[in-house]
């Protein structure tokens, strides 16, 4: 992976933070925080409002417009907040800050908290596709082989067969997981449909490999049934809503 | 007109009346759209077009400086649906809470303005029928011949108020707030669109009571505090309301305040806090019940707080320096978390 140049370790205050941008016009938040520099992306996702005016006590960053939150050392979303940063690798050398952009598997909330040799077992079975605007993904009905992590685009949903569909909702963060059904083993068809609504990029993964990976590591494997479980419940309570 | 929601939780759909903006045919309907202000100011209500017709009736609108119109960006609270739509959120949406009061377009009857300061005036508007809302609620209130509305907090709370009270501070430039100062205005008819906002207050809260206002922003926490004496909140918890004005002179409210320490001398506490000038001589000898403090209010709430931030939620209402500092002081130095720090953004 490229490295690239963000700014000067010297320009970010002790346990502050500084907007930053590189050469190819990419705004990143550098925080530092003890020993470390973290670098996220500028702009709150919730609303467009630039992350450096907010509120930073060295270890929790806070949006000042709607009291998002997040833990600087991993993105991670915490009290109001509803999704994570976008986060970036930093590499410091000779006082200067570069970032390397990670790979969406490491972002994603359903791999969170798994061994790190697991996890660079399922990033080495993903393929990287791209896939034009309009492309369909899968159709309800069709069988389902793999699950999906959104590295950049947008994905919509429609569940529901010929003209009597809903809208399902959307993935938009890089790191977002869809097709997770990849994961359950008595569910042989997808249950929607899933297009590209703008040119995307995206990792795709065997669902009975990820399994197999998980098998040899328990712990991990938990954790991730935990989380898919709290994926699922989510779905069932949005669906169950008015 | 149909109006079809994509959230990226799941679609939406309901039904707008011809005049009537997307955010409160939705909000009518249950469907708990993002929003804050809802008055075209502070750019949380803002969705995407993908398909159909809108008409923006105020162009001007502040908010409108957070959207990309060319990508079909709009602000739901002033724009109305043409043709059937269908639009775009960027946000979790869920149904609003059964039992919540659903907001609803309608009339009012301004019945009497009283002076309260050189620039602040009290307002009371006889709503068409009866008006149940929550504690810190407000209405987004449209007068004639002004474009838009503004957001402002019901000053009482009652069940199926028949008077819906208000504080106006005088804004120079502001054609609005300068409409409600004329004189003769009593009698005129205005639209209402509430009960709004989520800055709520109900008593089986169990926390302690922290209320931060600067100037007109102590509106709601009077709805607040009232509900809080009426139901005798404080015989089981502390009460803390810091009112924060530029000087003496720009105080109110004072025998209203004064008579809720009367009730619960014990464990409600009131201070005034004054930005300009230090406190006069005679404020506590004419004031007995109530405290004073030099200070801006965030700066006074902060002193004297100090080791009182357990269980406790905090109400935050008035100008953006007021609030933005309240809540710096609030996440920085008392460490509270920001599900125990309510309020709603007006600009």
């Amino acid at each position: 992976m490229t490295r690239t140049f963000v700014c000067h370790a010297a320009d970010v205050p002790a346990n502050g933070m500084k907007q930053c941008e590189t050469k190819g016009g990419l705004r990143l938040l550098v925080a530092h925080s003890g020993e470390q520099y973290y670098a996220y992306q500028a702009i709150c996702p919730h609303q467009d409002v630039p992350l450096c005016e907010g509120l930073y006590d060295g270890s929790v960053l806070t949006c000042h417009q709607h009291l998002w939150q997040w833990d600087i050392k991993t993105g991670a979303a915490l009290g109001l907040a509803e999704a994570p940063l976008e986060y970036f690798e930093v590499k410091l050398e000779d006082g200067a800050i570069y970032i390397v952009p990670p790979n969406a598997l490491k972002m994603a909330e359903l791999f969170a908290g798994i061994n790190g040799q697991t996890l660079e077992g399922i990033i080495a079975i993903a393929r990287r596709e791209e896939y034009d605007e309009g492309t369909t993904l899968y159709r309800v009905g069709d069988p389902v082989e793999d699950l999906y992590v959104l590295e950049s685009g947008r994905v919509n949903f429609v569940i529901g067969r010929e003209d009597r569909t809903t809208p399902a909702g959307f993935m938009l963060r890089k790191g977002e997981v869809f097709g997770w059904a990849a994961l359950l083993d008595n569910q042989p068809q997808r249950i929607a449909a899933a297009t590209c609504l703008e040119k995307s990029s995206l990792l795709r993964v065997n669902g009975r490999e990820v399994l197999k990976l998980l098998e040899a590591d328990p712990a991990s494997a938990f954790a991730v049934m935990r989380r898919l479980a709290a994926l699922v419940t989510r779905y069932l309570a949005a669906s169950g809503a008015k | 007109m149909k109006i079809q929601v994509n959230a990226r939780n799941r679609a939406y759909s309901f039904d707008s009346g011809e005049k009537e903006q997307v955010l409160f045919a939705g909000l009518r309907s249950a469907v708990d759209l993002p929003y804050e202000c809802s008055t075209g100011t502070c750019g949380t209500c803002k969705a995407k077009l993908i398909d159909g017709k809108i008409y923006d009736p105020w162009p001007e609108a502040p908010g409108r400086k957070y959207l990309k119109p060319e990508q079909g960006e709009f602000l739901m609270c002033q724009c109305v649906a043409r043709t059937d739509i269908t639009i775009e959120l960027g946000n979790f949406v869920y149904g609003l809470d059964p039992g919540a009061c659903l907001p609803r377009s309608s009339f009012g009857v301004i019945r009497r303005t009283r002076p309260l300061t050189h620039d602040v005036t009290f307002l009371e508007i006889e709503p068409d029928r009866p008006q149940e809302f929550d504690a810190g609620q407000f209405f987004a209130v449209g007068v004639p011949g002004i474009p838009g509305y503004r957001g402002y907090s019901m000053v009482n709370f009652e069940r199926q108020a028949k008077r819906l009270e208000f504080v106006i501070k005088k804004k120079p430039g502001g054609g609005f707030s300068e409409w409600l100062f004329n004189s003769g205005i009593e009698g005129t008819a205005v639209n209402l669109v509430g009960p709004l906002g989520h800055a709520t207050f109900y008593p089986n809260l169990g926390k302690n009571l922290l209320c931060i206002a600067g100037g007109s922003g102590i509106a709601g926490m009077m709805s607040i505090l009232s509900r809080a004496v009426q139901e005798r909140y404080f015989d089981q918890h502390r009460g803390y309301l810091f009112f924060g004005v530029r000087t003496m002179k720009d105080t109110f409210f004072l025998e209203e305040l004064s008579s809720f320490r009367k009730a619960f001398p014990g464990s409600l506490d009131i201070t005034i806090a004054l930005s300009d000038e230090d406190v006069p001589a005679d404020a506590a000898g004419r004031h007995p019940l109530l405290g004073f403090d030099r200070g801006f209010v965030h700066e006074v709430a902060a002193r004297h707080m100090k080791g009182k931030y357990q269980n406790l939620r905090a109400y935050l209402a008035g100008p953006p320096p007021a609030v933005d500092g309240a809540i710096r002081m609030l996440i920085v130095e008392a460490k509270l978390t920001t599900d125990n720090i309510k309020y709603d953004k007006f600009s």
